[in-house]
């Protein structure tokens, strides 16, 4: 039997990178990817804040990946996170079961939202949080390194919420939340938040924020939370953080970060950021006063970020070492080069 | 006898190019403009400007009016959200807000868009795209060396979205496709008469 020829063609496949004006929405994927060395003066890591933490090493942040697909009025977004930022040092591993301590889910966001109308709007899922001005994803933040209040407020809240448009310049939005960062609430759904955001003037946004409840195995906290920022210029902005966190007891913390930013050039930014920072008092001797000011550069080219940055802090407790490693001192700081993409 | 089997594979590769598009002209103030003059001598003029108004309330979230000029000229401001895309799936790197104009005479009218300003977008902490900053930088603007290739990008999309824009706007003039909304409610029947 002849064989019939067989001409087999494979299909063309190419992929084409064209620019065009969104008009279906189709599935959004976007992301980063960060690394970054990190130089303590005292030759071993002295500042507790999130993220950075490894000393006079080359190390990896993250690589965050986030979808997002609108259709008519529903939507979600699913955001996964890899690597010591995208996994321990932010989210916590498995759903508080012993068996699942070592199992990270890598979510950051995993949510669904509807649009019941332009002004009306619900959502449920696992979300980064509304509270504070500094956030995980490293493409959100100026600074590389990040303040007291952001390491010691929460970071992420599962929920639920409505949110009304009042007008383009003021928004409530109130939910119910599971306790600060879990995926599943031990004690039940708890926590009850609201976020009054207003815009008196164009390039000026506020938002008042509150989270109160009962976390599983403590007392009863409250976060009151105020985050604006104002573009006073095209190249200059200025940015506030203050918050208060109170426990039934004692304990929490409360504090204030002013950011100052300029442009001097699309590529090239400087920032200052000058935070006072309060660990309160649990019993005698226990509070602690923190002022931290770091100095940051932002040097653009395209999705790439590279962010040189100093910073210098001052604990009342003299709570950080020297670099005997034993001797304790009111003072620390430290030197960072991050480099951050954002596709 | 055995045939010879044939088979044919092609190369995987990878395009990415932006097709070449006209740049955009400068006006007498410098501004990146896109202007057209449109002969239109069966359309009279009061029918021009209703369809011109017609058009740019069909679609409230792209252009809002902000003042008509007697009878014959219509200022509205725009958006286009300029986005990548790469097998079927895209993202938003910002927004060019514009000024557009149509002014309409006997037997002609004109149009323009201008006072293009790139606003880019950042993504916030629940995985939404949204504006980076209230100020956006006017479209015309140079840039730096680190920045000039991604700048020219903004500026070729802009053009192209403004000629589909124009031809959208062209279309709607010619053909009554855009009409002023009735009060007449849809798919109604009488049941006075049978």
């Amino acid at each position: 039997m002849k064989l019939k020829s067989l001409v087999t063609i494979a299909a063309l496949t190419f992929t084409t990178a064209t620019f065009a004006q969104e008009a279906d929405a189709p599935l959004q994927i976007s992301g980063s990817a960060d690394a970054y060395y990190k130089y303590d003066f005292a030759k071993r890591p002295n500042i507790g804040t999130s993220f950075g933490s490894d000393h006079n090493s080359v190390s990896l942040g993250m690589l965050d990946l986030a979808l997002k697909k609108t259709t008519g009025k529903a939507s979600f977004v699913g955001e996964l996170s890899f690597g010591p930022r995208g996994q321990y040092q932010s989210i916590l591993n498995g759903d508080g079961n012993p068996s699942n301590s070592d199992n990270s889910f890598h979510i950051q966001n995993l949510y669904a939202s509807y649009a019941f109308t332009d002004k009306f709007s619900m959502t449920a899922g696992y979300m980064g949080t509304f509270i504070g001005y500094e956030v995980i994803a490293p493409t959100g933040n100026f600074n590389y390194s990040t303040s007291y209040l952001f390491t010691n407020g929460p970071f992420q809240n599962a929920g639920i919420k409505g949110t009304y448009a009042f007008s383009d310049k003021v928004s409530l939005m109130v939910g119910l939340f599971n306790d600060w960062n879990v995926y599943q609430d031990f004690n039940g759904v708890s926590h009850v938040g609201a976020q009054l955001m207003v815009s008196p003037i164009e390039g000026w946004t506020a938002y008042l924020n509150v989270l109160s409840g009962t976390s599983n195995g403590a007392t009863n906290g409250t976060v009151l939370d105020l985050t604006t920022s104002y573009q006073v210029t095209e190249k200059f902005k200025v940015g506030l953080n203050a918050a208060d966190y109170s426990l039934d007891g004692g304990g929490g913390y409360g504090g204030g970060a002013l950011y100052l930013q300029n442009a001097f050039t699309p590529g090239f930014a400087l920032g200052v950021r000058g935070e006072m920072f309060t660990f309160k008092s649990t019993g005698p001797g226990t509070s602690k006063d923190i002022a931290a000011v770091t100095l940051s550069g932002n040097l653009k080219s395209g999705g790439l970020t590279f962010i040189p940055e100093i910073r210098f802090d001052n604990d009342s407790n003299s709570s950080f070492l020297k670099s005997d490693g034993l001797t304790a001192t009111k003072n620390a700081s430290q030197f960072s080069l991050a480099i951050v993409y954002a596709f | 006898m055995k045939s010879l089997l044939m088979s044919l594979s092609f190369l995987l590769f990878t395009v990415c190019s932006f097709a070449q598009e006209k740049p955009l002209p400068f006006d007498e103030r410098g501004k990146l403009i896109y202007y057209e003059v449109v002969a239109s001598n069966e359309t009279p003029k009061d029918s021009l400007i209703s369809r011109a108004l017609a058009f740019l309330e069909a679609d409230s979230k792209k252009f809002k009016i902000s003042a008509i000029k007697g009878d014959t000229l219509v200022e509205a401001t725009g958006k286009m959200l300029i986005s990548k895309s790469a097998l079927g799936m895209a993202r938003p790197m910002g927004a060019v807000d514009y000024s557009f104009y149509t002014e309409v005479k006997a037997g002609k009218y004109r149009f323009w868009l201008t006072d293009f300003v790139f606003v880019s977008y950042m993504r916030d902490r629940y995985g939404n795209f949204v504006p980076e900053t209230t100020i956006g930088i006017p479209l015309e603007r140079e840039q730096g060396k680190l920045r000039v290739a991604e700048w020219v990008g903004y500026q070729k999309i802009t053009a192209r979205e403004a000629k589909a824009i124009a031809d959208q706007f062209k279309t709607a003039l010619a053909t009554r496709i855009y009409t002023l909304q009735s009060k007449k409610p849809k798919n109604t029947i009488s049941t006075k008469k049978w």
